[in-house]
Parts: structure tokens; sequence; C-alpha cells
């Protein structure tokens, strides 16, 4: 925060004498932009005393593009192919959350089968996020086996939002109104829930067993990178980190939006089996949870596919957005992913506000990882699980 | 709890720092003064009846030409011209600053939000950083993209440009520079060939040579 | 050997300091040989290893059969490459810690008796040598470290000297039941004292179980002392980038990577010679097998196992090390020891 560093079990700057009569101070070390550790071009600049962290100051802006300028030129629709690039290895949610912003707006209704679209897509890509958030964790740790099996799996996911997007990694499948394509009849719906199914009894015990209750790992992660309810809280975090600090809070259920309510699953939260509540270890199981539950509401979405249109408007290039405000919220991969659009009754937001999860789980590092050793904050801005698109915007 | 009781007991802790409320059925707001919008958010979060205890997020906003409908549009990038130039324009602009603060009660399960402007001359808002942390990189950016001064802020340096970058890229009256530290900034636009044609045609560029070994 | 000396001091007319001369000569050139051929057959073997662990084939294309050639193809590239010295870098210690790092490695390699009649330099104090030059790496390591005036380089150094420090100690007292049981430390006379089958290897748990708990000491401590996952600390290439070797390239990058392959292979077949009988066959109706093969075989079984662990177990963090070794290692190495001379004192197996 200010810029003198934090006094560490009563130690800070010009302290840091261990040998009479010899001067030491603090290394400044920069971790990133280029760190395999830091997931993206994030820059840390951390002080050190020997493998002790004293001060931890992210450095952002390596990604920056300025959508939020870019979206007062462009208009509604052609944004959305902006909000893909935001959390780029879950950008169904991002589409989500920002087509679900502008029909609030507009006081659009959605065509049901679209909403079940929407969900179906929109967990898939939660999958695929939490499984890198998996795959990346456990490479953090050391761990290169199951990096390797989750991009297997993520392989599946992308072969089907490619097939129903046209799109492998950035779809600008969502319009407001609706989707872009209705499912392709190619028997999608099937091999979704046949993926489904082998997702949530064959591959998630596969890791469990190879990953998340190894000896090792939980050593490495338990009782590391404490983030207890309060700090969350305050520092805004969001999504699975807010859940693994023991808050049953999620925006499909506390707050709405789409279909989500006429699925059944459960939130899940952090209840520190392996060391205090909130800490890594916790934040990692609640995604692997939230992976199985994902699945559920997959199922019951496909399941009950309704009959009838996927779009509400045709497609029309341009649509006008009635003069007005509102903050819409929805929980991407990443967390709580909201847009506060100013709409002045133009065919362009006046201005849009992108309150991104990653930007605000990230700054908690800058407390929580004071007094961790080195190997620890990896451990941490692992579990923070960010992605520098969403953080940059 | 409903959203104009909380801007009751909100307006019975303020007394005429608050400047009014707007009911509407997308987004109800609040209006307040300036100077005392630290002391409104404290009391949102400490008053045991309305347990603010998650600020969601913290928007500057640039109000200029909100009300000509359709005109909001920032200048620097109205497009490019048949020749290949970005268009440029020297409106100067003269509209207010806000911020926009939107809050949430994980307890009671209740949102409110919250609004001040401030004259583009003063552009200061008192931070509200030491209330919810996780206003401090809000504030930053705002700072950095609206040119938005946070009084008290711990931190105030840029949060996603370069330190030493001039001028607020949100702010509807910003042009970008053409250059910045002798990096060239505007770019051609992209569908026109950057190299110059000489010989080969409009789809290989001179100097394009296949490279050896 | 024998044969080569008569060749040397017969045939080619040489007295007996140019036959050694020679002998000497040659064997260097084989061993720097055979260990250049085991690090690019081990990285290929590394890479089939680790993809079919991880669901996937590893090479496949260069030399047609399971991408035999990529190793080759790879050194080849290495050494193609540009040799870059920051600019800040302390030049002459860059420029020898490879060449450290690499000797460790070397000169143990000369006293691995690789079958009855054949040893680079076949001498009494022969393990304790293999242990005493082995320790050179370390400062190579924290030559390169602090030479690279890069400060993640200096973190894996310092990282990389506690920990092969600290492991060295386990090391060496897991090796010394054995030498109790043989009463020579000799790596041709440990061969010999196991003469006889599997059930006569001092791995066998029924003749003295203390053996065996020592054999994963070794195991344990090898894996450390060859800064491979999961004690991967002064690599981590999660935390540190690369470790000490963050500023190399072409070249001298090569020479480390050599090293840590030369390094694994030691450890093994020193593993094989303490405790799985060394050149012996398993079983005595296979004698028909070369000696040579079968200490190969073990070593490069025990390489596999190696590997094994390396790509399932995430990597532990660098107190919880230090934890490992000095707090539970060490104490039960010790604990080794007496337990093994106790045992032999009371079933008479004392030498």
């Amino acid at each position: 925060m200010a810029n003198e560093p934090t006094m560490v079990n009563g130690r800070g700057w010009g302290d840091q004498d261990h040998v009479p009569g010899i001067k030491s101070e603090l290394l400044e070390l920069n971790m990133g932009p280029q760190h395999p550790a830091t997931h993206g071009v994030l820059r840390l600049l951390l002080h050190t005393d020997g493998e002790i962290v004293y001060k931890v100051t992210p450095v952002l802006g390596y990604l920056h593009r300025c959508a939020e300028k870019i979206a007062e030129g462009v208009n509604y629709k052609q944004w959305v192919v902006y909000t893909d690039r935001f959390d780029y290895l879950a950008p169904m949610c991002c589409n989500h959350a920002y087509v679900t912003a502008v029909e609030k707006l507009m006081g659009q209704a959605v065509p049901e089968r679209a909403e079940h679209i929407r969900v179906a897509t929109s967990e898939l890509s939660r999958i695929a996020s939490h499984l890198i958030a998996l795959a990346t964790f456990g490479l953090d740790m050391g761990a290169w086996t199951p990096l390797l099996y989750c991009f297997r799996e993520r392989e599946e996911i992308l072969n089907l939002l490619e097939r129903i997007s046209g799109g492998r990694m950035l779809y600008n499948y969502m319009i407001p109104g609706g989707v872009r394509y209705d499912v392709p009849n190619d028997n999608w719906v099937a091999d979704v829930l046949d993926f489904v199914d082998l997702m949530e009894h064959n591959k998630l015990p596969e890791y469990n067993t190879l990953l998340s209750y190894n000896k090792i790992f939980i050593e490495r992660t338990a009782d590391v990178g404490i983030i207890d309810a309060k700090t969350a809280l305050d520092y805004g975090c969001t999504g699975p980190v807010l859940r693994g600090s023991g808050v049953d809070f999620d925006c499909r259920r506390d707050d709405p939006y789409s279909v989500y309510h006429k699925f059944d699953w459960q939130v899940q939260i952090g209840h520190g089996e392996k060391g205090t509540v909130g800490d890594c270890w916790d934040r990692y199981i609640v995604r692997a949870r939230e992976i199985e539950q994902s699945c559920r509401i997959i199922r019951q979405a496909l399941q009950t596919l309704p009959d009838g249109p996927y779009q509400a408007l045709a497609l029309k290039a341009i649509v006008k957005v009635p003069a007005g405000a509102a903050y819409t919220r929805v929980e991407s991969s990443k967390g709580e992913l909201g847009h506060y659009i100013i709409s002045d009754g133009g065919q362009t937001a006046f201005r849009n506000k992108v309150r991104s999860p990653s930007f605000c789980n990230l700054q908690v590092v800058e407390k929580v990882g004071v007094g961790q050793m080195v190997s620890d904050l990896v451990a941490l801005v692992g579990s923070l699980d960010i992605v520098l698109g969403e953080i940059d915007r | 709890m409903e959203q104009n009781a909380i801007y009751e007991l909100l307006a019975g802790a303020l007394g005429d720092g608050a400047l009014g409320f707007t009911e509407n059925p997308l987004e109800p707001w609040a209006a307040v003064e300036t100077a005392k919008v630290a002391e409104a958010c404290r009391f949102l979060r400490d008053d045991p009846r309305l347990d603010f205890d998650q600020l969601m997020c913290l928007s500057g906003i640039d109000w200029d030409g909100f009300d000509e409908a359709g005109k909001g549009k920032s200048v620097s990038i109205l497009g490019y011209s048949d020749d290949g130039q970005p268009e440029k324009s020297d409106r100067v602009a003269t509209g207010d600053l806000g911020v926009a603060y939107h809050l949430y009660s994980h307890a009671l399960r209740h949102k409110f939000t919250l609004r001040v402007r401030v004259t583009r001359e003063s552009a200061t808002v008192p931070t509200i950083s030491g209330l919810w942390s996780t206003a401090a990189w809000h504030e930053r950016e705002a700072w950095d993209l609206l040119g938005l001064k946070f009084a008290g802020h711990p931190d105030p340096r840029r949060m996603l440009m370069e330190e030493d970058w001039v001028g607020h890229p949100l702010r509807k009256d910003y042009v970008m520079p053409d250059l910045w530290n002798g990096v060239p900034l505007q770019g051609q636009p992209y569908c026109a060939n950057p190299f110059p044609v000489e010989s080969g045609g409009p789809d290989k560029p001179a100097g394009d040579k296949p490279a050896e070994g | 050997m024998q044969l080569l000396y008569d060749f040397f001091t017969g045939q080619a007319g040489m007295d007996l300091a140019g036959a050694h001369i020679a002998v000497a000569s040659l064997m260097a050139v084989l061993m720097f040989t055979v260990m250049a051929l085991c690090a690019i057959i081990f990285t290929w073997m590394e890479r089939k290893v680790a993809g079919f662990m991880q669901s996937r084939y590893g090479p496949m294309y260069t030399g047609r059969w399971h991408g035999w050639a990529q190793a080759v193809a790879d050194m080849l590239k290495i050494l193609g490459k540009e040799d870059i010295i920051p600019g800040e870098a302390d030049k002459g210690m860059f420029q020898f810690a490879p060449i450290l790092v690499l000797l460790g490695s070397l000169l143990a390699w000369a006293a691995i008796p690789w079958a009855p009649d054949f040893v680079a330099a076949d001498f009494d104090l022969g393990l304790f040598y293999i242990f005493a030059v082995s320790s050179l790496v370390v400062i190579g390591i924290l030559m390169a470290g602090w030479s690279s005036n890069n400060k993640w380089a200096l973190y894996g150094a310092a990282r990389g000297a506690a920990q092969m420090v600290s492991y060295e100690i386990p090391l060496a007292l897991a090796a010394i039941p054995v030498v109790m049981r043989t009463g020579s430390l000799n790596p041709q006379d440990i061969i010999i004292a196991q003469q006889g089958g599997i059930w006569n290897w001092n791995i066998n748990p029924i003749m003295n179980p203390f053996l065996f708990i020592a054999f994963f000491m070794y195991f344990i401590a090898s894996i450390a002392e060859t800064n491979r996952g999961p004690f991967d600390m002064p690599e981590t290439e999660s935390e540190l980038v690369a470790g000490y070797h963050t500023e190399y390239t072409g070249m001298r990058f090569a020479f480390f990577f050599l090293s840590e392959y030369a390094n694994l292979f030691l450890v093994s077949m020193i593993a094989t010679m303490l405790f799985l009988g060394g050149w012996w066959a398993p079983f005595p109706g296979m004698a028909w097998i070369p000696p040579a093969l079968n200490f190969i075989i073990k070593g490069v079984l025990l390489v596999f196992l190696n590997m094994w662990v390396r790509w399932t177990l995430p990597r532990v963090r660098v107190d919880q090390l230090m934890f490992l070794c000095w707090k539970v290692m060490i104490p039960l190495s010790l604990l080794c020891v007496v337990g093994a001379g106790l045992w032999m004192m009371a079933w008479g197996q004392l030498k």
C-alpha cells in the first residue's frame, strides 16, 4: 500500500542487521512480467529477506487495451467480442455477463431455450476455466502431470464449444437477446451429456487421487495464504476465493440471473478440512467441487432444453438501449463479473465500467502475501486464479 | 431492506449532505454531497441495520455530453477518414465528473448505489479506501483513466497506464497523443497496406523477399 | 583392465608408467563418451516416460522410430546456439562454473565398477572418493548462481547449496551400513560381498532390515542430491524461473544439462552397487548375462523410478525440504547405522 514496507515479526527497513556491524538490506525482486508463476504478464515487485517476503507490490497494465474506451466507440453488439478477451479462459461467462447487463438495461426478455443454452455453455466454460486453475495451480506446486490431464479434458470442452459457436477459444457467441446460433443438430447435446458424465464420475476422482489429496500437495497448500472471511470481504474478493474463505455466497444463487434458479445444485464453500478456512487448499478444492456442480447444472439444463426460438430479436446490427444506468453482476468462473453500463439512449454505451473479479481478488496479495515465503507467495497467487486479460482489460 | 428505507436512514444520518434519491425500476440511486461521501459510506458500512460489508464496484464517470443524447462519444475514436488519417475533434469538455459506488451487504442481502458529482476543475473526491480496502485499486484506476483525485488516498499512482503517461484516456475530450517516449501511437487503419506499394501489386509489398538460409 | 595393461606393456612396448597414463586417458575418454551418451539417452527416455505418464506420446517424428533422434537433434541445436554471457556477470566464474559442475559428475564416474574386471579407477577408497568428488557440484552451482548476477539465479544457487550440502549427510550415512557389512570401501569388494542371488543383496529385508531402510534413505537423498522433483529446489521452474542456470545458454547450459543426467545415472549406479548386488545377476541360473548389462539394467530401472517419482509428485517447499533432511532423514539414517550394527552383531555378520 504505502511506500514503507510492512513490518514482519517486528522487523522492517533498517532493522535487518543479522550480524552486528554488517549492514544488510532487503532484496528487491521483480517477479514478472515474464515469470512462469504469474499466469500472464503480471509483475509483482517483491521486497524479500532471504525467502521471506516483506512487501508485495503488484504492477499492472501490461495487457491494458482500455476496452472501456472502446465500448464508447462501438455499438452494443460489436462489443461482445471484447468481452471474450477479458477472461480468455472462460469467455462464455464474460459474454453472459455483458449480454445480461445490456438486456437488463433494454428490458429485453430472452427466450427460454436461449437461456438454457447460455447456462450450459457458460458452465462448460467455467469447467474449462477451473480445469486451467487446477492445472496451473498444480504446476505452481511442481506437479506437471495434472496439467496435462486437465488440458486433455479442456480440449474436449473446446471441441464441444467449437461445434456450437465456431470458435475454439474466443466465441463471440452470445448477443443481446439470445445466442448467435442454435444448438447444432449433430448430436451435440448427447455428446455434452456424455462428457459431463465422464468428467464427474471418472476424471474428477482421477485429479483428486493424483493431486488434491496428495500429501506433499496438502503440505504445500494447507495453512498457506490464509484469507479469512473478513479480509476477503474487505478486499472485495469474490467467487471461489470468497467461498474458499467460508462465505456462502454465489451470484448464481443469491443474485439470480438467467435460469439458474430452476436447477438443483449446491454452493461449495471451504471448510478448512486440511488446515484453516481460507487457505490455498480450500480455494483449490472449492474449484474442484464446483466442476462437479457445474456438471450437474449442465446436465439439468440440457436434459430440459425447451423448444422454441434461440433469439429474441432478428439479428439487427444495431441495438438501441434506452437511457439509464444499471450495475449487473454475474458469477464468472473467477468471481463476480460486473458491468456498470450507462446509456444515453444512443447506439453506444456512454460509459461501461467493468468490475472484473481478478482485479479485486489480486489486490489481496498486498496484504496476505506479506510475511510469506516466496514459494508460498507463488501458491497464493496460483490459488487466486487470476487472468491478466481481465485485470488489465 | 427497501432502497428508499435505506435512503431515509442515510439522509437522517447525513442531514443536508444527502442530495436526493432517484427512484427508477432499473437501479435507484442516491446522490450525496461530495465532501460527505466518506461519512456516508462509513455510516452505510457500520450501521447494523444496513451492514454494507462489500464494495462491489466503484466507477468513475465523465458526464460530459450525457444530456445531448447520442453525442457523448469519446472524441478520439471517431474513426478514420477516407485517406486513412484518424479523425480528430477540438471539442473541449465542460461537463462534470462523477463517481458511483455500488454497495452490497452479504449479511442482509441488499444493495445500494451512491453517486457523487464533482466539477471538472476540482475533480477531487474523498477516498474511501480506509473503509473498504478494495476501493484503493478502484480509486487508482479512476485516477488513472479519468483523472479523479482521491483526497487522502495512501498510494495515488497510476494503475494501468504508464507512470509518465499524459492525460486520462476515459475523459470524453481525451485525444491520444501521437508520440509517447518516441513511440508512435496513432497507427494506420489496419486494412491498409502499411508498406509502400512499388512493385509486385497490392498484396506483395516491396522489400518483402523470402528469408534466405 | 589387466588385458589393457598387458596390451600397452607388451605389444605397444611401454613401461608401466606409460601404460598407466595410456589406460587413464583411454578410460577418461571412454567415460566421458558414455556419460554424454547417457545424457542423450536419458533425455529421450525422460521425454518418453513423462509423455506416457501424461497420456501423450512425447517425441515421435525425429528419426522415425519413436523420435529416438530427438535428443541428438536437440544436442546439435544447443551446440549451435549463441553463447551469451550477461554484461554484468562475473565472466571468469560464469564460464568456469558449468565445467566444474560437469567435472564433479565426471570424476565420480571413474570409480564406478561396471563389471568384475572393468573399472576405470579401482582403488580401495572408491566409495569415499565418489562422495567426495560429487560434492564439487555444489561449488559449481553456487558459482553459477552468484556469477550470473541475477537474483533468481542467486536464489536457486543458495537453495541448491543448502539442499545439496544437507542431503550429502543422509546420503553418506545410508551407505555406512553397507560398508559395515562389507568391511571395505572398495566398490568391487562391496559388490563381491553380495554374491549369490537376490537374497544376498544388501536390500534383502530378512538379512538385515536396517539395510532395507537405508536403501530408501539413500534413494530419497539421491533424488535431492541430483536436484530432481519433488526436490528440485535449485530449479523450481515455477518459482525461480530456472534457478541457477537462468542466464546460461547454448553449450554452457548443455553442460548443466549433461551433468544433471550424468548425476542421475551416477546415483542410480551407486545405489545398484551398494544395495542391488552391482553386476551380479538376480538369480544363480542367470550367470550367462554379461555383468555390465546386469549393472546397467539395474541402474536404468532406478533411473526410471526416479523419473516416475518426478512426474507424479508435487514439489516440496524449501523449509519442508530442510525439515525432512535434518529432522527426519538424518536421525533415521543414524538409527539405521546403529541398528544395522547391532543386528550384525546379534547375528554374527559383522566383519
